[in-house]
């Protein structure tokens, strides 16, 4: 526990875009979504990224955030989230944005987690800096639809506002799958998102590209 | 006590009802091994009702057909197959049928586990026809591979959630369908599908399946794998992708209408990964 700073304002400063994880770089698949006319306006952003929340890596990684501060082996839910992915662009996503989080947070806070996939090593620094997870469960869910919104904002385009309203939309379900999250084990993991992994898959192929995924 | 006579779906959901589960069970095993230029069978073991069927051979590699007496695979039932390739020797395995997968009685779904085990230099080809699930099915299903080095797989799954023809629903679904790849003991891939309640709901929504009724996943591994990443991308529709995980590892997903529309994305794509002729059942 580093004593004498509010646990809340460690989650928030990991969890920010400042926070140098390069999250900006990454669109999960949505470029190559929105490029094949899949998503095109709020709406249908919105049912994207739920989709991504309920049936697709969000939960995953929510578990995979929720097992690693709660103890289980960082090595093992490292081969098993960079195993997940479906594609070459959505391992780079989560290992490269893991390994700048470890090295920040290992400079930062004086900690030693090796590289390891992002939903891991956040898991692993909110152990070791003894912060409450559920809520780092809910922050790293709403930090990765807001990267995500604001992708969407770009490239359909949208307004700013319109993004807000997304994200502050989607609070709710943050709250009700960090929560499920907290309660689940190795074998709830899983997802059923074709269409999301067939854009990721499709976006390493598509020209031009903005983003790395 | 075991089933031992095929069923159509009509019978089998009427007679299910309200009768006494009567689970089926069946466990295979077959070792392949090289002899001289060609795969023989080395071991052969088989017990339930898993049955595996060795049609006659037009390669040097050796062709094996599952084939489940019961019919398909309810609440309760378990079943495994394990199939090893010893080194330089090849397999391709596909099944008689689609797998149906009927209604289950609330509580525990049906099993499936498979392993296969590939050894330096050997090829293995995991090519069952379509796994077609029913209104209330509840499937758990895992094939976990383990590849030596230089060894060769390509496997693929496909999921059909009720007949579209038929003008089947599917609303009510338990599905676990894990596949998984070892290395030098490192788990190297994996897909973990996780669906619950109604499937069709889910399935319509536009970000997860766009209203498709059919779905396959395709995993290649194999010294070099990425190089096809190019060829096969031309011949993928905008509903299916591919993706070149590492230089030896090659994923792709496909989702499609109805499982006629499958065929027709998915053949043309196993006869250029296979390298040779494909079984027979797969052909359209």
């Amino acid at each position: 526990m580093t004593t004498g700073i509010d646990p809340h304002l460690i989650l928030h400063q990991l969890f920010s875009p400042a926070f140098p994880v390069g999250a900006f770089a990454w669109s999960h698949g949505l470029e190559a979504a929105i490029a094949d006319g899949d998503v095109t306006g709020a709406a249908s952003l919105q049912g994207w990224l739920t989709a991504v929340l309920t049936h697709g890596a969000g939960w995953s990684d929510a578990v995979l955030l929720s097992l690693a501060a709660r103890g289980a082996s960082l090595a093992e839910l490292d081969d098993l989230a960079r195993a997940m992915t479906p594609s070459a662009a959505r391992r780079r996503e989560t290992a490269e944005q893991g390994a700048a989080f470890a090295a920040t947070a290992n400079a930062v806070w004086g900690l030693d987690l090796p590289e390891l996939c992002y939903p891991v090593a956040v898991g692993g620094a909110v152990r070791a800096l003894d912060l409450p997870h559920e809520h780092a469960v809910r922050l790293l869910l709403q930090s990765f639809l807001a990267n995500l919104t604001s992708a969407g904002v770009r490239l359909i385009p949208l307004g700013q506002t319109d993004g807000q309203k997304i994200t502050a939309a989607l609070g709710p379900l943050c709250v009700a799958r960090a929560a499920e999250a907290a309660l689940a084990d190795l074998d709830d993991i899983g997802t059923f998102s074709p269409l999301i992994d067939i854009h990721s898959q499709r976006q390493e192929a598509l020209q031009p590209r903005i983003f790395r995924s | 006590m075991e089933r031992a006579i095929p069923y159509d779906t009509a019978s089998l959901v009427t007679s299910r009802q309200g009768a006494a589960p009567q689970r089926a069970r069946g466990h295979a095993k077959l070792v392949v091994r090289r002899r001289d230029a060609q795969s023989v069978i080395s071991d052969l073991a088989m017990s339930g009702s898993a049955k595996l069927l060795f049609p006659r051979r037009s390669t040097s590699s050796l062709d094996a057909v599952m084939l489940n007496t019961a019919g398909g695979i309810t609440g309760g039932d378990r079943f495994s197959y394990a199939a090893t390739v010893e080194e330089g020797a090849s397999v391709t395995l596909t099944t008689q049928a689609a797998e149906r997968i009927y209604r289950a009685s609330p509580g525990a779904p049906g099993y499936v586990r498979n392993h296969l085990e590939v050894a330096e230099r050997a090829t293995l080809h995991w090519l069952p026809q379509e796994t077609i699930l029913f209104d209330a099915s509840a499937l758990d299903r895992e094939l976990s591979v383990t590849l030596a080095p230089g060894g060769r797989l390509l496997a693929c799954e496909c999921l059909i959630f009720g007949r579209k023809a038929m003008g089947e629903d599917v609303r009510q679904v338990y599905l676990r369908d894990r596949m998984d790849l070892r290395q030098n003991g490192k788990l190297v891939f994996s897909d973990r599908l996780r669906l619950d309640g109604d499937a069709q709901a889910q399935l319509d929504l536009a970000a997860v399946a766009g209203g498709a009724r059919a779905m396959a996943s395709v995993l290649i591994a194999r010294p070099g794998a990425s190089a096809l990443i190019e060829t096969l991308r031309q011949m993928l529709p905008e509903c299916a992708g591919a993706s070149a995980i590492t230089e030896d590892l090659v994923f792709l997903r496909i989702v499609a209408p109805d499982g006629f529309m499958l065929r027709e994305t998915l053949v043309p794509v196993l006869q250029e990964l296979a390298d040779g002729p494909i079984p027979k059942t797969w052909m359209i």
